[in-house]
């Protein structure tokens, strides 16, 4: 009796497995790029239409493209935009391999990755879309200190403040780096996001890693701080405590203006001390900020069809809205306009590259 | 072919000369056993540490996810990925992680099992098969990660044309690769526990090699290498790393085919344990319940695989005994 069951299914078995290696088989041969135009079953016939457009890169923007890729699919385009999010660093290399369409980036990309870009022959157009800021933030009702510089936060939270439960604590180190912000003698407790979080890496690479360098430390924060990868248990945690310390993206603290406070910033000890508002994030004043980019390879704008009208979209008023919906600032107009621009004109090259 | 002195060798004298008279008193005596005790309640300590680690984390992620299932169990499971938490789904995941599965079940156990069979039934006991066996059992404590890299290289760089570069083939095809050092493990141990008897008496009827492993060694060894397989597909099922490599998406997926959808298996995809990796790391609160959700669904296809592989296993036992 088993064996009967046994042979049909057997013999379905190696039908489908046969089946499976055929239509893969098939499949491969037909687009070997990668990126062609295929459709996907069901979508319809449309030849204009259709297509994929493949994303890759920062973390930070992929909330960004992610949903501008879903209004675009909402707003009835049925091109497949795929995006991933592995890390700036990652999305360049892929990117100067002409392995994606469009790569995120939380920084300019570097010398190195244009070099590399140059030598696969691959040209990008580079893309300024997005402010990312950051408010350092206390207690609403902290008054002892208004104003705090670099050195004083890397006295506060840097890798050296291990152990220091009172702002007095971190005086030392602050005025070795040639601060002369008067800390009170109260409790400090720190709310702020962990290591897996944007956020975090922002602060450090803002913040901490110039003076961390300098000093022979690792760039890294103190280990020891309430960490929460939520913006509500943070800020929960601020409110805790009347003399807290802590700093969340600079969207999520205008959302909670008057609750918390948030410290204006001077970037030297001395320096003149900003305000996080968007005008000052958006002028580059306030000088915890960085800007997000989007490149794009410019060979495939022309070779795949799916790829430009995606990026018109992007750049587009309904796209950009994007920006604030995910969390970060709106760049000024003319930048956007000089953004459109370039896309406009097909400019390729870096104008932000750093070294 | 039978390491038959093997186990003597490793064991100890269970108590060197011993006199007639300590035995005596060790039958006879009325001492208590307390270094028994103790290693009864070390080995139920043991035992009960292991499963109340499972019930926390069985408890922990269904109360974490049941919001989910409760408020929105159909557009969570049919939905796809996407920004916001309240409408993120797992259909894409899901597809993905079926279709890994149905690699390693198509690939990897056939080849496993015969090539386990080979080992133990057919190759000389020589100085190349013993090569053989050391290399594949060191194969199989190679990390997961290493083998990301070599289906990066092999199945998305120089196989593209066939497996259309980053793809659920590719994906698959890697995980089928990593596991197969554990079925070919796992077969030939159970192939090995099969009493030369059985083999011997099938010779002495006039059986080849090939009937005899056939009709005697592969049915009694059946339910030892279903316990190895189904162990290997849930290890296959969970793993994230080497996916990272071969390209699983997090973000978004744009296209969303049906499950059985066999044109589409060439292009990008995801699976369950990357979605759970990349969810549990947002900022966003939501998120938590649906990582736990994804969690719990991925549990359940592990344990439906392990009953089924249980059910198998007792109709082979049933028709052993």
């Amino acid at each position: 009796m088993l064996h009967i069951a046994k042979r049909p299914r057997a013999r379905l078995l190696v039908m489908f497995v046969a089946l499976s290696v055929l239509t893969a088989a098939c499949a491969g041969g037909e687009d070997s790029a990668g990126t062609g135009t295929e459709t996907t079953t069901g979508s319809g016939s449309g030849a204009a239409t259709g297509g994929t457009v493949n994303i890759s890169g920062s973390s930070t923007v992929l909330p960004v493209s992610q949903l501008v890729a879903e209004s675009y699919a909402d707003a009835g385009n049925d091109a497949n935009v795929n995006v991933d999010g592995p890390g700036t660093g990652d999305g360049f290399q892929l990117f100067c391999q002409g392995e994606t369409d469009i790569s995120d980036a939380s920084r300019p990309i570097k010398e190195a990755e244009v070099a590399t870009c140059e030598e696969n022959g691959i040209e990008f157009v580079e893309l300024y879309i997005a402010i990312d800021g950051l408010s350092v933030i206390s207690n609403a009702d902290f008054d002892a200190v208004e104003c705090l510089s670099f050195a004083d936060m890397y006295a506060l939270s840097g890798p050296e403040s291990q152990g220091f439960d009172n702002w007095t604590d971190a005086q030392a180190i602050a005025e070795e780096l040639g601060s002369d912000t008067e800390f009170p003698d109260a409790p400090l407790n720190i709310s702020a996001p962990g290591e897996e979080s944007g956020t975090y890496d922002s602060y450090v690479e803002i913040v901490l890693e110039d003076i961390a360098e300098e000093r022979g430390q690792e760039a890294q924060t103190r280990p020891d701080y309430q960490s929460s990868g939520d913006d509500n248990i943070i800020l929960q945690g601020i409110q805790g405590s009347p003399s807290s310390y802590g700093w969340v993206g600079y969207a999520y603290f205008a959302e909670n203006e008057g609750a918390v406070k948030a410290f204006e910033v001077a970037e030297e000890p001395g320096g003149e001390c900003v305000a996080p508002t968007p005008e000052t994030i958006a002028s580059g004043d306030y000088p915890i900020s960085r800007p997000l980019f989007i490149y794009v390879n410019a060979e495939k704008a022309e070779s795949n069809p799916a790829l430009a009208p995606f990026v018109d979209f992007y750049l587009s008023e309904e796209g950009m809205a994007a920006v604030a919906e995910a969390g970060y600032v709106d760049i000024p107009e003319e930048d956007l306009e000089a953004t459109r621009q370039t896309w406009e004109d097909r400019t390729t090259g870096a104008n932000f590259a750093s070294e | 072919m039978i390491g038959g002195d093997a186990p003597v060798a490793i064991t100890t004298p269970l108590s060197a000369g011993t006199s007639p008279e300590a035995v005596r008193r060790r039958l006879r005596g009325r001492r208590v056993d307390l270094a028994g005790v103790v290693l009864r309640v070390a080995l139920l300590f043991s035992l009960a540490f292991s499963l109340l680690v499972l019930a926390v984390l069985l408890y922990d992620v269904v109360t974490g996810g049941w919001e989910v299932f409760a408020s929105r169990f159909q557009s969570f499971m049919s939905g796809t990925l996407r920004f916001s938490a309240g409408e993120s789904g797992i259909a894409q995941a899901l597809r993905g992680t079926l279709w890994i599965g149905v690699f390693v079940v198509l690939l990897a156990f056939p080849l496993g099992i015969a090539a386990a069979l080979y080992l133990e039934e057919y190759a000389a006991d020589n100085r190349l098969t013993r090569f053989i066996d050391v290399n594949i059992r060191n194969l199989a404590g190679v990390p997961s990660i290493v083998y990301g890299i070599l289906g990066f290289t092999i199945f998305v760089k120089s196989l593209s044309g066939l497996t259309g570069g980053r793809s659920v083939i590719a994906g698959g095809l890697t995980l089928a690769i990593l596991v197969l050092p554990l079925v070919i493990i796992t077969s030939a141990e159970a192939i090995r526990a099969v009493p030369d008897e059985l083999r011997l008496a099938g010779f002495g009827l006039g059986a080849t090699r090939w009937e005899v492993s056939r009709t005697q060694v592969l049915p009694y060894a059946a339910p030892g290498i279903l316990t190895g397989t189904v162990l290997s597909l849930a290890r296959a099922l969970g793993e994230a790393a080497p996916l990272i490599l071969v390209g699983a998406v997090v973000g978004r997926l744009g296209s969303n085919p049906g499950l059985l959808d066999l044109g589409s298996l060439d292009q990008r995809f995801t699976a369950l344990p990357i979605v759970i990796t990349y969810w549990a790391g947002l900022p966003q609160a939501d998120f938590r319940a649906l990582t736990a959700a994804a969690i719990v669904v991925i549990l359940a296809i592990v344990l439906l695989a392990n009953a089924a592989a249980i059910i198998l296993r007792n109709r082979f036992e049933s028709k052993r005994g």
